[in-house]
């Protein structure tokens, strides 16, 4: 029989919620503990299934390119089995580089005048693809519209979000939904759509209650190269609590990887007051 | 509302334990096809779950090619007495992404708790990854299960797997003795345990 101490500690350890000493110590248990280890392997899986209880998404077809050109690359020559040669043409993806064969000649200008062609296709595409941020944040403006903005509703949003964004990643556009921070008012909303290589971005936001004539929203971009969020400028919603704007960041961004909007003084602050956040995502 | 499409690979992968430990023998071999199997089956959830941590494709996409190559490269670590094969990997998966998350500045962390709450996995319509690796009804199962528990018990679970806190800071930041929240995940896990049965 396995008390609650340790059963609470072994309901701890497949979450992974044990500091290092208490797990150290645990594992200690389990070694000379086989009811234990039965314990511990059924609440593994009962954390499998929390863990499968997150939006499906899948990862691009580059992932596991990039994955088995690294595997091939690693593994010795001649590794290779019988078994290996179908499933890889059933995957689908570019046979591994082989190492240490001979090249051709012609191979670097052919690859050169690859390069080439797909730099001026992608400078072509350039102008094309800008455009798209104001397409986008007008598809998103509808979309947005369209929705009652209810919680029930906002997966939809989420989902039509998350298409855009697999639409758009080749475009360099970073696009996140913001959710309210601020129970008294779940169905405000917002989304932004962030162009790295313009610097330069749309934010829209509705159902947010106006403010008083001393105060402004101020819009934040959390980017890991710095230590603090960066000021993307301040805003006021109409009497809907509804506001469609053009953003910049002050500072360079390199990842915009989280937005967020803090209310502050007229004017915004230096650095964001974290207990007035009222929006947040990424 | 819109009905909701299912991704292409809605349904596919039903794994069997035996398939299991067949496979991580065959990883451990080095054989390339069962690392593609392995790749084809459990992605899906290995990327949900960094994604769902991260709240960021891009990086999730790294951690999952990390995993990836923990699993082709130190498969020797996995211990089938204390999990699954795919246990194993949720939970390597959730530690990388985690390691990705607390190299972040703690300023972000209030915004990372609220994406985790907000994602409110009990309530959402879209399929989850356990659709993809276990089918609808499996699916449904662990849904209805996650649903069934109280609210706290709920939370004090998802904010240790999801955001990575100990139990002490769940404590602090859910403003609730060390013993509460101690408990509230025993009773949780325990139970889920026991309305998941044979499921699991």
């Amino acid at each position: 029989m396995i008390d609650e101490g340790m059963q609470e500690q072994a309901a701890a350890y497949a979450l992974g919620a044990l500091d290092a000493a208490d797990r150290q110590a645990f594992e200690l248990a389990l070694r000379v503990d086989p009811e234990l280890r039965a314990l511990v392997h059924e609440l593994s899986s009962v954390t499998e299934a929390l863990a499968g209880m997150a939006p499906a998404l899948e990862p691009s077809a580059a992932v596991k390119e990039r994955l088995l050109l690294e595997i091939d690359q690693r593994r010795p020559a001649g590794a290779a089995s019988a078994h290996d040669r179908p499933v890889q043409a059933e995957a689908g993806t570019p046979g591994p580089v082989p190492i240490g064969r001979p090249t051709t000649p012609w191979i670097p200008w052919a690859v050169a005048a690859t390069l080439a062609l797909v730099a001026v296709g992608a400078m072509w595409q350039s102008a094309g693809l800008r455009s798209q941020l104001t397409v986008q944040a007008n598809r998103i403006n509808e979309l947005m519209v369209s929705a009652e903005l209810a919680r029930s509703e906002s997966s939809d949003l989420r989902l039509a979000v998350a298409k855009l964004r697999e639409s758009n990643r080749v475009a360099n556009f970073r696009i996140a939904l913001l959710d309210s921070l601020l129970a008294a008012a779940p169905k405000t909303i917002a989304v932004s759509v962030w162009d790295n290589e313009r610097q330069d971005g749309v934010f829209i936001v509705r159902n947010l209650s106006p403010l008083p004539s001393d105060k402004d929203y101020q819009l934040w971009i959390i980017d890991p190269k710095y230590p603090s969020p960066v000021d993307a400028g301040v805003f006021q919603v109409d009497a809907k609590g509804n506001v469609r704007a053009d953003f910049r960041a002050k500072l360079p961004i390199q990842a915009a990887n989280q937005f967020a909007v803090t209310i502050e003084r007229k004017g915004g602050a230096a650095v964001p007051n974290t207990k007035a956040m009222v929006l947040a995502g990424s | 509302m819109k009905s909701i499409a299912y991704p292409r690979a809605f349904g596919r992968n039903v794994a069997e334990p035996n398939q299991d430990a067949a496979l991580i023998a065959r990883i451990r071999g080095g054989e390339r096809a069962a690392f593609v199997a392995f790749y084809d089956r459990y992605s899906p959830l290995l990327f949900s779950v960094a994604a769902r941590v991260l709240g960021e494709r891009k990086e999730a996409e790294d951690v999952l090619q990390e995993v990836m190559l923990v699993i082709w490269n130190k498969s020797g670590d996995y211990d089938p007495q204390l999990g699954t094969l795919s246990s194993w990997a949720v939970a390597v998966t959730r530690n990388k992404a985690l390691d990705r998350l607390r190299a972040r500045t703690r300023r972000l962390r209030l915004i990372e708790e609220a994406a985790v709450l907000a994602g409110d996995s009990g309530a959402t319509s879209y399929p989850s990854a356990n659709e993809i690796v276990h089918g609808r009804e499996r699916a449904e199962l662990l849904r209805d299960a996650m649903q069934a528990l109280p609210a706290d018990q709920r939370m004090a679970i998802e904010l240790a797997f999801f955001t990575g806190l100990s139990q002490s800071d769940i404590a602090e930041r859910l403003q609730q003795p060390l013993g509460t929240i101690k408990a509230r995940i025993r009773r949780g896990m325990l139970r889920l345990r026991e309305q998941l049965g044979g499921a699991l």
